[in-house]
């Protein structure tokens, strides 16, 4: 071998050369994110069937989500996907402390949106917009206030009635039992996007201490960062598609997005 | 050099033997001493941590037969009940018990990962020139995650059972079923994570791990049909998983995404299900057509007939395959132009599995055929699937399927495609690549006549069921009108004569990993890569990398590739004639 200036990074031993290792691992990872695709799929198909099915129900749950908090989300995550790319370069030219710093930045926004996130899932809960088959007994209007006559109404009903007022949305002609739908699909489909986030700050993580034990002091082992990128990649794709199918599909206007954020960051003042 | 005779016709009998790149053997007193991926280690740690693809596959084929057994008993419990019109040894729930473990266990734990798990782990890097999967991490991790999914089934059979059918179809299975179906669920959706880590495996590996010479016209079909196989997997797989998940979560909330009973759709379960299910179909029988398309070239002594037509009907399978699975739900209210349309598809599935079939029947065409067990368990799956094929036709056409749905005619059309297709190909491939292996042949008698006793038996099994179909015995029913009696009693003998040719293999395969001959690097002397190697193969599976300068099944070259090798086609990496080489390791040196 002739020497060269750049020292090569050892090949695993089933790998004829350097390239063909990282040709490999490039290619297995657009093959999971295959597998990824149509793993989400399968929500969204079931999640359009529905919407087609009940076109005012979603409309309905989606008006009063925190919208507020989606933004900001959907801004740290958007950031997040440029700040690994910068961290495939600084390895690239190995630079070891500019990965460093890449990482723990995108592992900083990713975890902004994971604590944002349980915050919002906190305030639904608050809130009572969870599905169930829970009933409570309700007074039927109209009945006499000395001896009322009670009625039967499923807890997520009476909830979210409250929440529609808050926010302003008419629920006329809404079948209300039917909302819980949306709130299904919601809870899935974040939830899910939630699981494969979990995932991604466990590899940054991972990665940030692979770099200190200089791993990455081979500059070819770039190949690692940016497959890992492809998956944070890919978990920032599905949170584009889920913002507009959950946040988006009712009316929201500027108003609400700041009292979403103004609750987000008011604790305990119930 | 073979000696040249005349055959009765007059016409020199060439010798057809391929002699391209003899496997480096050992005279058979030193052959203990030869360092292969069976004794290079030795301990229970070195078989659950091992990272080699060849020591994975072993444990694959220790798990995979031990589930056979379990699915075999299950229904081993319902053909005997079947033998009375009024149950003969089982109560309801059980007789519902039964047939379910008997399918959810056949089919997750047996049909699915049986060849892509087993051959596919043994022979893909094998048959393409590599040392290892490219993931071998990975590759073991999958094992893993099956053993997870496999635990907890087995944990469900001991809670109660689940007897919902392997179809799981709401609202019977969320709501009115006497089981619980929790940890089935969640085996179901572990294993097909293993599934898909399988089957990403040897994709990547076939795309990027191929020896130099290896082009996509040169790999053995056994890679074409797997790798179909794998892409079916890969896309459809998480689409179950999901389902699963959603069937969770209406669980889990009480909301109805899927039971009607609270406002959801069934109907929407059945679609999810049946997008992964129907190709998952494929995904029991296209690794299937990869074994056969290996072993009846090579028991011909003729080239494949018609390469390209095969390989790229087995991408036509996967394809189509993800195109027909409303097909299940003739009967079950999705709408009359949504059933034509795939009634239509249903019939094109036909067009590439009957490629196959004619491909396969016109190679043994004027081909020097010889009966050893591979070759036949391979014609009898050219019969059995091809009977199961065309009576899938008949489900096919929508107003056929009116009559037969539901009915014992489809219980005897799939397995006639699973157990005659894909269990009867599994026991030719694992008779055609036991000696490699294991490195040892097992009795050339025995095999023979299991192979017939097999075929027997299953005819006898199933074509009573046709019949008792195209009366209307209806299926997962107990009890049944007892003029039906006489053709269940014919099933259930020829159920037990199928169990004694599953049992025959298991008690000789067994007995040649110590009495059996030396099987020597190529008994069959067939012309893929993974027989150019000893058997068995040494830990990284070539002493050097290979390079092919040949397409795969160079049977009808007068010496086979031998003639290829003197002309200096065949060269190894470093660019010395193959057959030279001289390299043996051994413990001791020499």
């Amino acid at each position: 071998m002739a020497a060269s200036a750049t020292v090569e990074a050892p090949v695993a031993h089933h790998f004829d050369n350097l390239r063909q290792q990282q040709a490999t691992i490039r290619f297995g990872m657009w093959v999971f994110l295959v597998t990824e695709v149509l793993f989400f799929a399968g929500v969204f198909v079931a999640y359009t069937a529905f919407r087609i099915w009940f076109p005012r129900e979603f409309e309905a749950g989606s008006a009063v989500l925190n919208v507020g908090i989606a933004t900001v989300n959907t801004f740290l995550l958007l950031t997040s996907s440029m700040t690994i790319t910068l961290g495939i370069r600084a390895c690239y030219v190995g630079d070891q402390a500019g990965l460093r710093r890449w990482l723990l930045a995108t592992m900083i926004l990713g975890a902004g949106f994971f604590l944002l996130k349980l915050r919002e899932y906190q305030l639904d809960y608050q809130e009572g917009l969870v599905p169930s088959s829970a009933t409570t007994r309700v007074v039927v209007p109209g009945s006499n206030p000395r001896a009322p006559e009670y009625r039967e109404v499923p807890e997520f009903v009476v909830h979210y009635r409250a929440a529609a007022e808050h926010v302003g949305y008419d629920v006329e002609g809404v079948n209300l039992v039917r909302v819980q739908l949306f709130f299904i699909f919601y809870y899935a489909m974040t939830g899910l996007h939630m699981l494969h986030m979990t995932i991604g700050i466990g590899l940054l993580v991972w990665q940030v201490v692979l770099t200190s034990r200089g791993f990455f002091a081979y500059p070819q082992r770039y190949i690692y960062v940016e497959v890992m990128s492809l998956y944070w990649h890919f978990v920032d794709m599905v949170w584009i598609f889920l913002f507009p199918l959950l946040y988006l599909a009712g009316p929201h206007n500027w108003g609400q997005v700041i009292e979403g954020l103004r609750q987000a960051f008011t604790f305990g003042g119930h | 050099m073979s000696t040249t005779t005349l055959t009765r016709a007059g016409v020199p009998d060439l010798d057809y033997t391929p002699q391209a790149i003899p496997a480096p053997e050992l005279p058979p007193e030193r052959e203990k001493e030869r360092v292969t991926y069976l004794n290079h280690a030795y301990g229970i740690f070195s078989w659950l941590f091992t990272l080699d693809h060849k020591r994975i596959a072993v444990l694959y084929l220790v798990v995979v037969s031990v589930f056979f057994v379990f699915g075999a008993f299950a229904v081993a419990l319902v053909r005997t009940n079947l033998i009375t019109p009024t149950g003969a040894i089982l109560d309801l729930d059980q007789y519902n018990k039964a047939f379910t473990a008997h399918g959810t266990i056949m089919i997750f734990l047996f049909l699915i990962p049986v060849i892509p798990g087993v051959l596919g782990n043994f022979l893909v890097p094998m048959m393409v020139g590599a040392k290892d999967m490219a993931f071998p991490k990975l590759n073991l991790l999958s094992w893993y995650v099956y053993m997870a999914g496999a635990a907890l089934f087995l944990y469900q059979l001991t809670v109660g059972g689940l007897d919902t059918g392997w179809t799981l179809y709401p609202p019977y299975s969320s709501k009115y079923s006497h089981t619980n179906l929790l940890y089935a669920g969640l085996g179901i959706f572990i294993l097909g994570f293993s599934s898909i880590l399988t089957g990403l495996n040897i994709i990547v590996t076939v795309h990027k791990m191929r020896c130099p010479g290896m082009t996509w016209s040169r790999v053995p079909l056994f890679i074409w049909s797997i790798y179909a196989n794998s892409l079916i997997q890969i896309l459809a797989t998480p689409v179950l998983a999901v389902t699963v998940f959603m069937l969770a979560v209406e669980k889990v909330f009480g909301v109805g995404i899927f039971d009607p009973t609270l406002e959801g759709d069934p109907l929407l379960f059945q679609h999810m299900f049946w997008f992964y299910s129907h190709p998952a179909v494929y995904i029991m029988i296209l690794p299937g057509m990869g074994v056969i398309s290996e072993v009846i070239p090579c028991f011909s002594r003729r080239n494949i007939f018609g390469y390209k037509a095969v390989a790229w009907s087995s991408v036509g399978i996967a394809v189509i395959g993800f195109l027909v699975w409303g097909h299940h739900m003739f009967l079950a209210g999705q709408g009359l132009y949504l059933t034509m349309v795939f009634s239509l598809l249903t019939m094109l599935v036909a067009v590439p599995s009957a490629i196959k079939v004619f491909n396969w029947t016109a190679t043994m065409y004027k081909g020097s055929i010889t009966f050893e067990a591979p070759m036949i368990f391979a014609i009898g799956f050219l019969f059995l699937f091809t009977i199961g094929g065309l009576t899938g036709l008949h489900l096919g056409t929508t107003g056929a399927d009116i009559h037969l749905h539901d009915t014992y005619f489809i219980i005897a059309h799939f397995h006639f495609t699973m157990v005659g297709g894909m269990v009867i190909a599994w026991m030719a491939g694992l008779h055609f690549w036991w000696p490699k292996i294991t490195g040892r042949m097992y009795s050339d008698f025995w095999s023979r006549l299991a192979a017939v006793v097999t075929i027997v038996g299953f005819f006898l099994t199933f074509i009573p069921q046709f019949v008792l179909g195209y009366h209307g015995m209806p299926r997962r029913y107990p009890n049944y009108a007892p003029e039906f009696q006489m053709l269940n009693i014919m099933s259930t003998a020829g159920a037990s004569i199928l169990g004694l040719g599953y049992a025959i293999p298991a008690v000789y395969l067994t007995a040649s990993l110590f009495t059996g001959r030396r099987a020597g690097g190529n008994p069959w002397r067939a012309t893929g890569l993974e027989w150019q190697t000893p058997s068995p193969p040494p830990p990284s599976n070539f002493e050097t990398t290979p390079v092919v300068y040949f397409a795969p099944y160079e049977y009808s070259l007068p010496n086979g590739l031998g003639l290829l090798a003197e002309s200096g086609m065949v060269r190894e990496a470093n660019g010395q004639p193959a057959h030279t080489h001289p390299g043996v390791t051994t413990h001791h040196g020499s």
